[in-house]
């Protein structure tokens, strides 16, 4: 008897939980609906923000720059973690200490550490050469930095849950190295490598503090200029701004859904 | 080993290749983020020892006038301001860390109990809202919490805001904020140690009639303290360092030791100060990363945390 009150109890708990998580977000979707402007009195339904949110050409810049920013920076730390995942691997019987450090770097420092770092010294940099001026590029640079170490971990992970012998396999085929890597590594470890790329790509999406600090005058993101819609003083385009996003990363949650459910049936 | 009968010469030069190879795969990356997070880094950490110059950029001679600043000595002076945004920064971090703590349990505990069919689906639900941006997240609680709302409507009613105020700026804001943006990240590893927890201890406790409370101190409480440790590693150690929250929420007077940094380095002007800033930052981190890792060999019964 006592037993089932807890449990009652706990479900009941749960729910409040969920409630608390997503009533911020539902929030924001429901007032980008609101026909009048204000966040406390909803007045009718109407699509009239999201109609601005069509016309307004400093947002649709902000999305190109967000996009091409994302898939950009993936792109390279896809290449330099899946390499460093791979090395780790195959010498992960020597004392790699030092590299353990390296990549766990970007993972433990605070955000906010990280954007003034890297702005300092892109700023130094630029006042020596010219060279890496506050735009697009440095915000690549940043963003490969912290996604090297999860492309690694995840590739190196993939690795260590393989068969060891399947190395030796293709070894004793008379498989080339490059061979190896064609026919054997890439699409043994090819779920590894797209789970990486998305997480890449949302930790790009997802990260405001980091460019913040490192973006140009012309390289805006979305969360950029949303910050700053919101230091302005709020508006609702805003609302329905952030309502697309969301919107993405429901589409997104559902999707790893999906790939999970797959993935286990196989 | 593998070597073990081969010609030295053959075993040295497969030593050499192993090399070449490890340098190929490992050099490209290890040298992106060391030029471009460690050398920064150091960059920042020396900066903190320079003087201010005119445009608020670091000059040359070496001082430790930042620090000075920072621990409240300014040119009026010795006020408490700087002080206080460090004591709000660690009150914060340890209200909001055991605020999460108080939540997380009971919510990793239910999921567990539940259908295994589930449990990735409510996984899923706790993690999807922190997807989405940091910036949003906060916005929306600003929405909740201006003025006119029935949150604010409420606690107006209450006597707890004045009258036509909203319940941000405020630092309950600054907690609430924290509390919501950190959860998941307490849930998860929580999480996955009640799911490999030996449920025969527990049985083993009600068999010797121990209460509830002792059950789950003695039996259930050890073994999620691995999970635990990595939670507040998690938790902690970002909402230290937390710049977006309590800008939104704070306001002035719930500033935190991110907003004092980044002010330096943006409005206010002041590099050495805010890399000084910075270095505190550091050694929490690393302070706080060190005793989880000492705490958890202690304790963990050998098992290392998992950072």
């Amino acid at each position: 008897m006592k037993k089932q009150t807890l449990q009652r109890s706990l479900t009941g708990f749960w729910w409040l939980t969920l409630f608390f998580l997503y009533v911020p977000l539902l929030v924001v979707v429901l007032f980008s609906f609101n026909a009048a402007n204000s966040a406390a009195n909803f007045t009718g339904f109407s699509l009239r923000w999201y109609q601005q949110l069509l016309g307004n050409e400093e947002i649709l810049s902000a999305f190109a720059n967000s996009m091409v920013l994302a898939i950009a920076s993936s792109a390279v730390a896809l290449t330099l973690g899946c390499l460093i995942g791979y090395g780790m691997y195959r010498h992960r019987h020597r004392k790699l200490g030092w590299l353990i450090i390296l990549i766990y770097l970007p993972i433990v420092l605070p955000d906010i550490v990280f954007g003034i770092s890297e702005m300092a010294f892109f700023v130094q940099i630029n006042r020596l050469t010219g060279l890496l001026g506050p735009g697009l590029l440095t915000m690549i640079i940043s963003h490969v930095t912290f996604q090297i170490p999860f492309v690694a971990l995840i590739v190196y992970s993939r690795f260590v849950g393989l068969d060891p012998t399947l190395f030796e396999a293709a070894k004793d085929l008379y498989a080339t190295p490059w061979q190896r890597a064609r026919f054997f590594m890439l699409p043994t470890i090819k779920p590894a490598l797209i789970s990486a790329f998305f997480l890449s790509f949302t930790l790009s999406i997802d990260d405001f503090v980091i460019s913040f600090f490192t973006a140009g005058p012309e390289s805006a993101t979305l969360p950029i200029y949303i910050w700053g819609a919101i230091k302005k003083g709020v508006s609702p385009e805003i609302n329905a701004m952030a309502t697309v996003m969301i919107g993405a990363v429901a589409v997104a949650a559902v999707l790893s859904l999906m790939f999970n459910r797959q993935g286990r049936q196989q | 080993m593998a070597y073990s009968g081969v010609l030295p010469s053959a075993r040295s030069r497969a030593m050499v290749s192993e090399s070449r190879h490890l340098l190929m795969t490992v050099a490209p990356g290890a040298v992106w983020i060391f030029i471009f997070l460690v050398l920064p880094s150091f960059y920042l950490m020396s900066v903190a020892f320079m003087t201010n110059g005119t445009y608020g950029l670091p000059e040359m001679p070496l001082s430790l006038e930042s620090f000075k600043r920072l621990a409240g000595f300014g040119f009026l002076g010795w006020s408490a301001g700087n002080l206080f945004t460090l004591l709000r920064s660690l009150w914060q971090t340890v209200v909001s860390t055991g605020l999460v703590i108080i939540i997380a349990y009971p919510i990793a505990y239910y999921i567990t109990t539940c259908r295994e069919k589930w449990r990735p689906i409510m996984l899923l639900l706790v993690v999807v809202p922190s997807w989405t941006n940091q910036v949003i997240r906060t916005f929306g609680w600003m929405n909740l919490l201006a003025p006119g709302t029935p949150l604010a409507e409420f606690a107006q009613m209450l006597g707890l805001v004045p009258a036509n105020m909203g319940l941000y700026p405020s630092n309950f804001a600054v907690t609430l904020g924290l509390v919501y943006n950190f959860l998941p990240f307490m849930v998860l590893p929580l999480y996955a140690a009640f799911e490999k927890l030996d449920h025969a201890q527990v049985q083993a406790a009600q068999d010797l009639y121990a209460s509830p409370v002792r059950a789950f101190w003695h039996a259930v409480f050890p073994q999620t303290l691995p999970g635990l440790l990595a939670g507040i590693v998690l938790v902690a150690i970002p909402a230290f360092g937390m710049y977006v929250i309590p800008e939104l929420l704070g306001g002035g007077k719930g500033m935190m030791l991110g907003n004092l940094v980044a002010n330096q380095f943006s409005g206010g002007s002041n590099w050495p100060l805010g890399a000084a800033g910075a270095i505190l930052m550091l050694i929490a981190t690393f302070i706080g990363l060190y005793a989880m890792r000492r705490i958890g060999k202690r304790l963990g019964g050998g098992e290392e945390v998992v950072i």
